[in-house]
C-alpha cells in the first residue's frame, strides 16, 4: 500500500489493518507520534490526514490509502522552526514533551485554517489532548499566538 | 545568578517541538523482543503451581522467567537503610496484589507474547483479600498474609513512627476546647503520558545496555545490579530523557525482568506497559487515614495535637516507610505546636504498592492539618488566616523534631497570600513578621519551646559550614 509522509511517497509492507501509528512507528521510523494509550483517548499520536488532525492509534492503514500524512518531522528544522513550533518554544509549552507532537499537529491543522480565532476556540480544537505536565494554560498559549500571528500576516 | 528572572530555552526545549526527542520507545534495535508479564488475577493467593510447558511451546517465545530465573529475587527498596527485603521480583509461593507479576515472556511480538502469556498454568488457591487499612490490623482479622503481619515492625525499636515534645496531657486538661477531624486522602495514579517503558539490549562484551525511562537512574542501576548480583560496571544505563514520572518512575517497574529476559534470550527485550497496565498494576500515591484532635483555647492558640496516621503501603513496603517519615516530620505543618503526640503505622493491605509521588507523605500532612486549622477556626470563630498568623513558625520556635527555626516562611507567606487574592486581615496582622515571639505572641504555653535567644544562629551556622563537622 502507498502513503504519503511529510512529502515523501512510502511503498508500505504492513498488512492493512495494521494501525497508522504502528506503520509510522516501527515501519517507517516516524517517531514523533507517541503510543500514549493506543485507545484514541490521549491525543499523543495525532497527525494530519490530508490535512485534518487524526489519532493514529485508531486508523487502520487500508483506510488512509494514497492518503498525505503530515507529522510533526515534516513542519520544519531545528534551525528553522515553523510558526507552531517557534511558538511551542517560545511559551514554554512542551515540558516532558511526550504530549507536544499530538498538541502541535492539532495546532497547525487550526493554523491552516488561517482563521483568526478566540482563545475559546483553541481550547475547544485541543479538547481531548491530554498533558500532565504543564496545566495546559502555557499550551494554550502557544496555539493562541501560532494562530493569531498566521492570522494577521499576508497569505 | 544568570539565570534567575531572565526567559532560559529549555535545553531540550528544540528537540521536543522538532519531535526529535528519542524517548525509550523510539529506539530502535534490530532483532527486539517484545516483553509480557503473566499477572496476577486475584488481590490475595497461594500459588501451588506454575507451569510455562505450554507457553514455551509457541512458536516465537525466545524466553520465560519465574521467580527461579531470578538470581536474587527478594528484594527491598530501603535495604540501603538496614531494611529487610520484603517484595519479590517475580511472585513466590503467593500473590499479594492484583496485577503481581508472576512470570514474564519475550517473544517476537506483543502478540506472540501476550499468547504465550495466557499458556501459562497457575493454580492458585485465593485468600481473603485486605483491603481496608482501618481493620487491617484488628485482631479478629485471621492471619495476615505478609511475612511481618498486618503493620510495617521496622521503625528502630517501634512498629510505627512516634513524635513525642512537651506535656500533651496537661495541654488538654487545659484546652478551652478540642477539635476533631478525620482526613482521608485517596490512591493517585501518576498518569504520566509514557508508560513504564525499558528497552535491554545484551552487548557482546557481556555488558547490559539498558535504555529507561527512570527518574532515578543510579537507584534503578542499583536495583537491578542487586537482583542479577551483577556488578555495577556491567550496566550501561541511558536515561534522562522521561515522558512524565512524578514519581512513579522512581520504582525500577520493567528494566530488571526486561534484564533477565535479554540474559537468556540473546536478544534485546523491550517492554511497554499499556495504559490499562499503567493505570491497573503500576504503584500508586498511597491512601492514607488521619486523625487529629487539637487542643486549643477561645482566642486561638493550639496547645497540643493527638495525631494518628494509617499508611496504606499495598502489598510491600517499597518506600512507605520513609514517606510516613516525612509526614511525621511534618505533621505540625507550619504552625508552632509545642505539645504533641504523633504515632503512625504503614499498614500493608492487598492493594497495589503505593510509591513516590511529588511529595510523598507531606501532601497528605498537608491537606489534613490545613483542613484541620480550618476547621479549628470555624468551631472557634475565629478568622482562618488569623489563626494561621498567630501559630506561624517564627524565629527561635522549635519543631515537634527538636529543630530550630532560623528562617521560618509562614508568616510572610501567608500575609503575600492573602494580599494576592486580596483578603482582609486587621492591622496587627498585616504588620506580623516571622521575628522572634515576645509580648501578646508568647504566651506561657510557647515560653518553654522557644530557643535561648541567639541559638537559631548558631544551629544555621552548624548546619550551613563545616563548622559543625570534625
Amino acid at each position: 500500500m502507498r502513503l504519503t509522509v511529510n512529502g515523501t511517497e512510502h511503498e508500505v509492507v504492513a498488512p492493512p489493518l495494521t494501525t497508522l501509528l504502528a506503520v509510522l512507528r516501527e515501519e517507517l521510523f516516524v517517531t514523533s507520534p507517541k503510543a500514549g494509550c493506543q485507545q484514541g483517548g490521549c491525543g499523543a499520536c495525532t497527525v494530519l490526514v490530508d490535512g485534518e488532525p487524526r489519532r493514529a492509534c485508531l486508523i487502520p492503514l487500508a483506510a488512509v490509502e494514497g492518503a498525505a500524512i503530515a507529522t510533526v518531522e515534516g513542519l520544519g528544522e531545528a534551525d528553522e522552526l515553523s510558526g507552531v513550533q517557534a511558538a511551542f518554544h517560545e511559551h514554554y509549552a512542551a515540558q516532558c514533551g511526550f504530549c507536544t507532537s499530538g498538541f502541535m499537529m492539532a495546532a497547525q491543522a487550526l493554523v491552516d485554517r488561517g482563521d483568526a480565532v478566540a482563545r475559546e476556540d483553541v481550547i475547544e480544537a485541543l479538547n481531548g489532548h491530554l498533558c500532565r505536565c504543564t496545566g495546559y494554560v502555557k499550551i494554550v498559549d502557544a496555539v493562541t499566538a501560532a494562530v493569531t500571528q498566521n492570522a494577521g500576516s499576508p497569505a | 545568578m544568570k539565570a534567575v528572572g531572565a526567559r532560559l530555552p529549555r535545553y531540550d526545549g528544540i528537540a521536543h517541538v522538532t519531535g526529535r526527542t528519542q524517548y525509550v520507545d523510539d529506539v530502535r534495535v534490530h532483532g527486539t523482543l517484545w516483553c509480557k508479564a503473566l499477572r496476577s488475577p486475584h488481590h490475595s493467593a497461594l500459588i501451588l503451581s506454575i507451569d510455562t510447558t505450554k507457553a514455551r511451546a509457541v512458536p516465537g517465545v525466545h524466553a520465560i522467567v519465574t521467580h527461579e530465573d531470578v538470581p536474587h529475587n527478594v528484594y527491598g527498596h530501603l535495604e540501603g537503610l538496614g531494611v529487610p527485603a520484603d517484595e519479590p521480583l517475580l511472585a513466590e509461593g503467593d500473590v499479594r496484589w492484583k496485577g503481581q507479576p508472576i512470570a514474564a515472556v519475550a517473544a517476537v511480538s506483543e502478540e506472540v507474547a501476550q499468547a504465550a502469556v495466557d499458556a501459562i498454568e497457575v493454580v492458585y488457591e485465593e485468600r481473603e483479600p485486605i483491603l481496608d487499612i482501618r481493620t487491617a490490623a484488628d485482631p479478629d482479622a485471621g492471619e495476615h498474609f505478609h511475612q511481618w503481619g498486618p503493620i510495617y515492625p521496622h521503625f528502630g525499636p517501634h512498629n510505627h513512627r512516634r513524635v513525642r515534645k512537651g506535656d500533651v496531657e496537661a495541654a488538654f486538661d487545659a484546652a478551652d476546647l478540642i477539635v476533631e477531624g478525620v482526613y482521608r486522602p485517596q490512591a493517585i495514579e501518576h498518569c504520566p503520558l509514557e508508560t513504564q517503558v525499558s528497552l535491554v539490549v545484551p552487548e557482546p562484551s557481556g555488558r547490559l545496555t539498558i535504555y529507561s525511562c527512570t527518574q532515578a537512574m543510579y537507584f534503578s542501576m542499583g536495583v537491578v545490579a542487586a537482583h542479577l548480583e551483577w556488578p555495577l560496571n556491567k550496566l550501561k544505563f541511558v536515561g534522562g530523557t522521561v515522558g512524565g514520572g512524578f514519581g512513579g518512575k522512581v520504582d525500577t517497574a520493567t528494566e530488571t525482568i526486561c534484564a533477565l529476559l535479554a540474559i537468556q534470550a540473546h536478544r534485546p527485550v523491550k517492554w511497554r506497559f499499556t495504559r490499562e497496565e499503567e493505570f491497573l498494576t503500576s504503584s500508586t500515591r498511597a491512601p492514607w487515614h488521619i486523625e487529629i484532635r487539637d487542643a486549643v483555647t477561645s482566642d486561638g492558640w493550639i496547645l497540643g495535637r493527638r495525631m494518628l496516621t494509617l499508611h496504606d503501603a499495598g502489598g510491600y513496603a517499597r518506600f512507605s516507610p520513609y514517606g510516613l517519615t516525612k509526614h511525621a516530620f511534618h505533621h505540625t505543618g507550619a504552625y508552632t505546636i509545642p505539645n504533641l503526640r504523633f504515632d503512625g503505622f504503614v499498614l500493608f493491605t492487598n492493594r497495589v504498592p503505593t510509591t513516590a509521588m511529588r511529595g510523598f507523605g507531606v501532601t497528605s500532612v498537608s491537606l489534613a492539618t490545613e483542613l484541620h486549622l480550618s476547621r479549628v477556626a470555624e468551631q472557634l470563630g475565629i478568622d482562618p488566616l488569623e489563626l494561621r498568623l498567630k501559630n506561624a513558625n517564627r524565629v527561635g520556635d522549635t519543631t515537634g523534631n527538636r529543630v530550630v527555626m532560623h528562617d521560618p516562611s509562614t508568616v510572610p507567606v501567608t500575609l503575600a497570600a492573602a494580599e494576592a487574592v486580596g483578603y482582609e486581615l486587621g492591622e496587627d496582622y498585616r504588620a506580623m513578621t516571622s521575628e522572634r515571639r515576645g509580648g501578646d505572641l508568647l504566651p506561657e504555653h510557647l515560653v518553654a519551646q522557644q530557643a535561648p535567644d541567639g541559638e537559631h544562629l548558631a544551629t544555621y551556622r552548624a548546619a550551613t559550614t563545616n563548622g559543625g563537622a570534625s
